[in-house]
């Protein structure tokens, strides 16, 4: 390990919603976030935990960061037939990217297998946590989520304090319930974000807010009195430069028709 | 629920529809135990995370002879066939409740989250018959040899049984000798069954082995004079019995 990795600050991105999983056609927050580690080909590992390791989410995490990085996953529910401990798999990433879901099995699970420890331990070492949704959430005080199927708040790991609410534009029921809370201090002030909105956290303290979408933001809201004290802020958008299109992968089998198609044309 | 039907889990060391395509006899002799034509049977595929591929094929192989549902404890939100609203209502109303395979530790962890395991303690003492191979029989024992992440450990699994349990005895032989060794380093004494095997408990006790595969064994593991012996058991190939049955009629 050299001195440079040593000195990694801890770094955590938050998303409301978007990445792979729900903009399959948009990468900017996904790109974002290799951006966030200062080495090319990054170790990414993928925990689809707290959806069940879906294959689908598994096959759109490999097709999004397969040729960028060296991209792994790690899967709670199906044997790898692999004898490494889930220590050497999780300390050896320079992200961990985590899926959404069912945020009650998420954290019940990973504290099964003492993964929420090792996710802590890796987050003060410098690898970077990414997650959207209840791979969001999970790092936070607290937040609100259907596990059980009605909206309800629950505690989070609490690397970050404050409270987080996903999915303000697409799920607009969400927010009253974490606003309520809030308000009530059954949830710390916090952050609440749309689909395709991204914090970047440095250490403990919010550094940036970025968007994969036009239009969408995030919103601070903090209980003061009895008042609720909330203000909307605007995120920075990726991807806008021009001719970012042209530079998207192409996939090998849309390549290998361009060429066939080429070569029939002569 | 049968008031008359006493507690009862059978715990297959491999087999059943997950594992044993067109040899329907460890969950034809779980059927027979409900004795009403036709069962009510809820499949529980936590431990595989709820896998969609896992619940068809429960509902296939189910569906035709049994009243079938299952729960899904990822998806709760989102109603797409699994069991809604009172959960502990419905499995208390069950025939049989039959766990599917995969990693024991998430599927302890997911069931303590959302009070599964209570409610199925609850649902063994009323009677309603508990099944299930690999992870879905370890979870019912006091303790539990689990090889998922890595070499063998010991697991705590929800104590309906007070023995601990092995599975897939003869498909990985690290399990055993480590099974052995965990006895005799204090382990709780206590059962192993091959693939194809299944113990069925009634109350806390083994009542009787059966198996879907000729050779299948089981074994009573425990210390004995400072060393660990594994005792084996008598199984009954249901295959036999079928095959009598139909040279009767």
């Amino acid at each position: 390990m050299s001195i440079r990795d040593v000195l990694r600050d801890p770094q955590i991105l938050a998303m409301g919603g978007g990445g792979f999983t729900m903009e399959p056609d948009n990468p900017a927050l996904d790109d974002f976030a290799l951006t966030l580690v200062g080495r090319p080909e990054p170790r990414i590992l993928f925990l689809p935990t707290a959806s069940g390791d879906p294959t689908a989410q598994i096959t759109a995490f490999y097709a999004r960061y397969a040729r960028r990085a060296s991209a792994t996953h790690l899967s709670l529910f199906r044997r790898h037939g692999s004898a490494r401990s889930l220590a050497d798999i999780v300390l050896e990433q320079d992200i961990v990217y985590v899926g959404g879901g069912s945020m009650r099995n998420l954290l019940a699970i990973w504290r099964a297998h003492a993964l929420d420890e090792l996710l802590a331990e890796a987050w003060r070492r410098g690898i970077v946590l990414v997650g959207l949704s209840a791979g969001a959430m999970c790092w936070f005080a607290g937040g609100v989520t259907r596990s059980s199927g009605p909206l309800e708040t629950i505690a989070g790991l609490g690397l970050l304090p404050g409270s987080f609410s996903v999915h303000a534009d697409g799920e607009p029921e969400r927010l009253p319930v974490w606003l309520a809370a809030v308000r009530s201090g059954e949830l710390p002030g916090g952050w609440a974000a749309d689909d395709g909105v991204g914090l970047l956290f440095r250490g403990t303290r919010m550094v940036r807010v970025v968007s994969s979408r036009p239009g969408a933001a995030a919103l601070r809201a903090d209980a003061v009195g009895a008042e609720l004290v909330r203000h909307r802020i605007e995120p920075e958008l990726l991807g806008a430069a021009p001719g970012r299109l042209a530079e998207r992968p192409v996939p090998d089998a849309i390549r290998e028709l361009r060429e066939l198609r080429r070569a029939m044309r002569r | 629920m049968h008031a008359t039907r006493p507690p009862q889990i059978v715990a297959f060391g491999g087999g059943g529809f997950s594992m044993e395509a067109g040899n329907p006899l460890l969950d034809d002799y779980v059927l027979g135990l409900a004795e009403r034509e036709r069962p009510r049977v809820c499949f529980v595929p936590t431990a595989s995370g709820d896998a969609d591929h896992y619940v068809v094929r429960f509902y296939r192989t189910f569906a035709a002879r049994c009243e079938t549902s299952h729960v899904s404890l990822f998806r709760r939100d989102r109603g797409d066939g699994a069991v809604e609203g009172d959960l502990e209502a419905h499995l208390l109303t069950r025939d049989v409740i039959y766990v599917g395979g995969g990693s024991v530790v998430s599927l302890l962890g997911a069931w303590r989250a959302h009070g599964l395991d209570r409610v199925l303690k609850g649902a063994w003492r009323r009677g309603v018959i508990l099944c299930g191979l690999s992870a879905g029989s370890l979870c019912w024992f006091q303790e539990a040899v689990t090889a998922f992440h890595g070499a063998p450990t010991v697991v705590r699994g929800l104590g309906l049984l007070p023995h601990s349990n092995c599975v897939h005895y003869d498909g990985e032989p690290e399990r055993r000798e480590e099974y052995r060794r965990f006895v005799g380093d204090g382990v709780t004494a206590g059962y192993a069954a091959d693939d194809g095997a299944a113990l069925h408990f009634v109350g806390r006790d083994l009542r009787r082995v059966v198996s879907s595969r000729r050779h299948a064994r089981a074994f009573h593991v425990a210390p004995r004079d400072g060393e660990v012996v594994e005792q084996p058991l008598a199984v009954s190939y249901l295959g036999d019995s079928e095959r009598d049955l139909s040279a009767v009629a």
